[in-house]
């Protein structure tokens, strides 16, 4: 080797790997995590929802594309399939709303430790056990619950306002129960935004609207799409809630895949129905991130 | 406006702990069907003093989220900047790769990873959970660290490159304050995750060996009584006491503030 | 419990398996067969338990009756107790009523409704029509005891279908205002035996021990001690104490007329979840 050659690579070398090795080291740890606990026991469930039925026991195993004619078989699916679809849709909505508007105003009307103890105690709830949360909202929104005795202090005579079992009461445990992830990762978002930008808008004599429309929004996007995976696509699978709070109308996506698991021990049906959940759920966001994209280049 | 912005974050808390202070006040209240009126009573917290199988599954479950938090954090940020800082084949696969842990419901997860655990003698226990509980937070700290890297100016990384500093000088100078109140925030939702998990901990806990939510899980069928709210509320008031703690005393500016 | 026995030969000697498995587990030569003159106790048990048909293969017994439960209604006191399941449609319980979520529960609630065998209906679509009535009246499915207690007591409900020995706890425990109702179609019955594994390595010890099982004695003191399902053996429920709550539910005579649970084919179990799934789903529409 031409002694050039290293006295000039060595250096090089010692303060840049190569760019994939680097990249290959940065990602290695977690992928080969996720793949063993969570991807490949889940490539065998795949595997399970082309079965006939459940591998236990000392049944023959029979491979099948039946499980993935649910839709078709049992088309009230359809039904099922487009209110957990609403739900999702209404509760992610609804945090996008509140979660955006609350971190807005802790990064605009707070500063320093409040704006901190703020967030904290915005994430705390979040610590607490979902089923305990879920169970509380029951006691507030029953008929004749805390929501119900705390109005008729004020007005003795007023109607029930409990809804407890009715949709809006499954969006409400759902909206709590995720509203955090929103706040948090749009206040992530919007810390980085410039005030400069702000000020510059308005001494151009830019109304309130056209700085949260042009700016602030656009600025904290990748903080809403992110909340919206988040929130969107667990709630389409949520079953606990539903469960708790629907009542006879918490019939969803989720709980009719956890009856295949817990109830009826068909597994292989409850993961194609899951499966097919998952692919929805992919191609709803492939189509979202063409239109954004699209939307970004003109 | 600040002050109805103000006005609109009480709200907002007060919404957030509603349910969280009714969970509190019946903790309190005598009737084990959680029936009103209202009758005060600590005996729930005498029953909670006894109870060592609950209290021991509350230590493992703030022992295992504190290790899943520490753990999911380190490797999730190393993931999130090679999945937002650099471009290479392969991306948006890996990306999408990150949402099945997220979108499958986490039941089906638990079935699996118990049947693929069984099998490859992994087997179950605090360590298995360990490893479940580790692969549900990696997705959601990659994508709140990677929402972090997207609103950050990647400018300021190559300024001081380009002033001489090697990139892992600049990381730890300019990249990593700067990211610090996403990889906190991370950590705070990857502590949650795991412990509020309670689907996936049940099929790979073994008895004797439980989390919180699993033995809340199970009480569904025996009947919960308010000795849970009891367990949850002083679980609720620690972590708020070290936590505001920690926030006070922490360097100015700590979490959530540019530096 | 089978597959426990199919992987574990020899180490258990008496198994206790429901009277819909215990076929399977028979057919599969698993289980030794018995004869009842071994058991001093046997005497006592109620006949239509005993002689049961799902506990026979080829005409040999292979398991003793244990322990037994229903499935019907329970009705807040201070209301009319219904004749009859068609209530859980009738126009005066709207909004007022619990539902047991469980397919082969509630298919055996619509068969009874439109004539058929709870375990073989062969008319499902009637089945289906029937469950389907009930809509304005079902306010809450339930799926464990202390959800149907926390509700119960909340008020949310008067009529519901539910479980024999939870109707005990449930007034036993928390006092709750409540009566078990048989209607006259007969409850939905299970029946739990106990049988000895072909590969038990002390026959004679396990017969012994079903022996105590079945001991009045032994059952008096678990029932009162501790709480315990309803016995098969008609001796002993006669020597718990007459206001008893779990005698006063668990009459002789609706042995007579409660139907029990059939083992069923995989194929007809899965019609019997698509279909209890499109109910639960009509009701959410």
């Amino acid at each position: 080797m031409p002694p050039e050659a290293s006295a000039a690579g060595l250096p090089a070398t010692r303060r840049r790997m190569p760019s994939w090795l680097a990249t290959a080291a940065l990602l290695l740890p977690s992928y080969a995590w996720l793949t063993l606990a969570v991807l490949l026991p889940l490539a065998a469930m795949f595997a399970f929802s082309f079965l006939h039925a459940t591998p236990l026991g000392n049944k023959p195993v029979v491979w099948t594309l039946e499980q993935y004619r649910a839709f078709y078989d049992q088309p009230y699916l359809l039904g099922v399939a487009w209110a957990s679809l609403s739900i999702g849709l209404w509760t992610t909505g609804i945090c996008a709303v509140v979660g955006f508007a609350a971190a807005l105003a802790l990064v605009r009307a707070t500063a320093g430790r409040a704006r901190e103890t703020l967030l904290i105690l915005v994430l705390l709830p979040f610590w607490t056990n979902g089923l305990v949360r879920v169970f509380s909202w029951t006691m507030v929104i029953r008929e004749g619950g805390f929501l119900d005795v705390f109005v008729r202090w004020f007005w003795p005579s007023a109607p029930s306002l409990g809804f407890l079992y009715t949709t809006p009461a499954i969006v409400l445990g759902l909206v709590h129960g995720y509203l955090p992830y929103m706040v948090l990762t749009c206040y992530i978002a919007l810390l980085s935004v410039d005030e400069a930008v702000i000020e510059a808008a308005q001494s151009l004599g830019a109304r309130w609207w056209t700085v949260l429309f042009k700016i602030l929004v656009p600025l904290a996007a990748p903080g809403l799409v992110t909340g919206a995976i988040l929130i969107f696509v667990p709630v389409i699978g949520a079953f606990m809630e539903p469960r708790i709070l629907g009542g006879r109308v918490g019939v969803t996506m989720g709980t009719v895949i956890e009856d295949q698991f817990t109830q009826a021990f068909n597994w292989p049906l409850g993961s194609a129905l899951a499966f097919t959940m998952l692919a929805v759920v992919l191609a709803v966001f492939a189509t979202f991130s063409g239109v954004l994209r699209r939307s970004a280049t003109t | 406006m600040i002050k109805i912005a103000r006005l609109f974050l009480a709200l907002v808390l007060v919404f957030l702990y509603l349910p969280i202070i009714v969970m509190a006040a019946m903790g309190f209240n005598a009737s084990p069907l959680y029936a009103l009126p209202f009758d005060f009573t600590t005996h729930w917290y005498q029953e909670l003093a006894g109870n060592g199988r609950l209290i021991e599954a509350g230590w493992n479950s703030i022992w295992l989220a504190v290790l899943t938090a520490v753990i999911a954090t380190a490797l999730g940020t190393l993931a999130a900047l090679a999945l937002w800082r650099r471009t290479f084949r392969g991306r948006s696969i890996l990306r999408i790769l990150l949402l099945p842990p997220i979108a499958i419901p986490w039941l089906i997860t638990g079935t699996a990873m118990l049947v693929f655990f069984f099998w490859t003698g992994i087997g179950r226990g605090l360590h298995a959970m360990l490893i479940g509980h580790v692969a549900l937070a990696i997705p959601y700290v990659v994508l709140v660290v990677g929402t972090g890297l997207q609103t950050l100016r990647a400018d300021l990384e190559e300024a001081a490159m380009s002033l001489g500093s090697t990139p892992i000088h600049a990381f730890f100078r300019v990249t990593l304050p700067l990211l610090l109140p996403s990889i906190v925030g991370a950590a705070l939702f990857a502590f949650a995750v795991s412990l509020d998990q309670f689907v996936i901990s049940y099929f790979l806990s073994v008895p004797g060996m439980t989390t919180l939510p699993v033995e809340i899980y199970s009480a569904i069928r025996k009947g919960f009584t308010p000795e849970i709210n009891a367990i949850s509320t002083i679980l609720l008031v620690a972590s708020m006491i070290i936590i505001l703690g920690f926030a006070r005393f922490a360097r100015p500016g700590g979490i959530g503030e540019r530096s | 419990m089978l597959t426990k026995l199919r992987t574990n030969p020899g180490v258990y000697d008496v198994v206790l398996i429901n009277s819909a498995r215990s076929q399977q587990a028979a057919g599969e030569d698993l289980l030794t067969p018995l004869d009842l003159a071994n058991y001093s106790n046997a005497s006592g048990l109620a006949p239509a338990l005993r002689d049961n048909a799902y506990l026979k293969t080829d005409g040999k017994l292979y398991g003793v009756s244990w322990v037994w439960g229903m499935n019907a209604l329970a009705i807040r006191d201070g209301m009319d107790k219904p004749e009859s399941y068609a209530a859980l449609a009738a126009p005066e319980y709207k909004n007022n009523v619990a539902l047991f979520d469980d397919a082969v529960t509630m298919i055996g609630v619509g068969a009874f409704l439109s004539g058929q065998d709870m375990n073989d209906p062969k008319d499902l679509d009637a089945v289906a029509e029937k469950l389907k009535a009930m809509k304005p009246n079902v306010k809450l499915l339930w799926s464990s005891e202390d959800q149907w207690n926390k509700a119960f007591s909340a008020g949310e409900f008067d009529l519901s279908v539910y479980w024999s020995g939870a109707a005990v706890r449930s007034q036993r425990k928390f006092q709750l205002p409540l009566h078990f109702v048989v209607p006259k179609e007969g409850a939905i019955g299970w029946l739990d035996s106990l049988s000895i594994p072909a590969t038990s390595q002390n026959q004679e010890a396990a017969a012994k021990f079903i022996n105590y099982m079945i001991d009045p004695k032994f059952y008096v003191e678990w029932a009162t001690k501790i709480g315990a399902p309803a016995s098969a053996n008609e001796k002993a429920m006669e020597e718990l104490p007459a206001d008893d709550l779990n005698r006063d539910i668990h009459k002789p005579e609706y042995i007579e007329t409660m139907t029990l649970m059939a083992p069923l084919p995989d194929d007809r179990r899965t019609a019997f979840n698509n279909l209890w799934q499109e109910v639960k789903a009509f009701y959410a529409a």
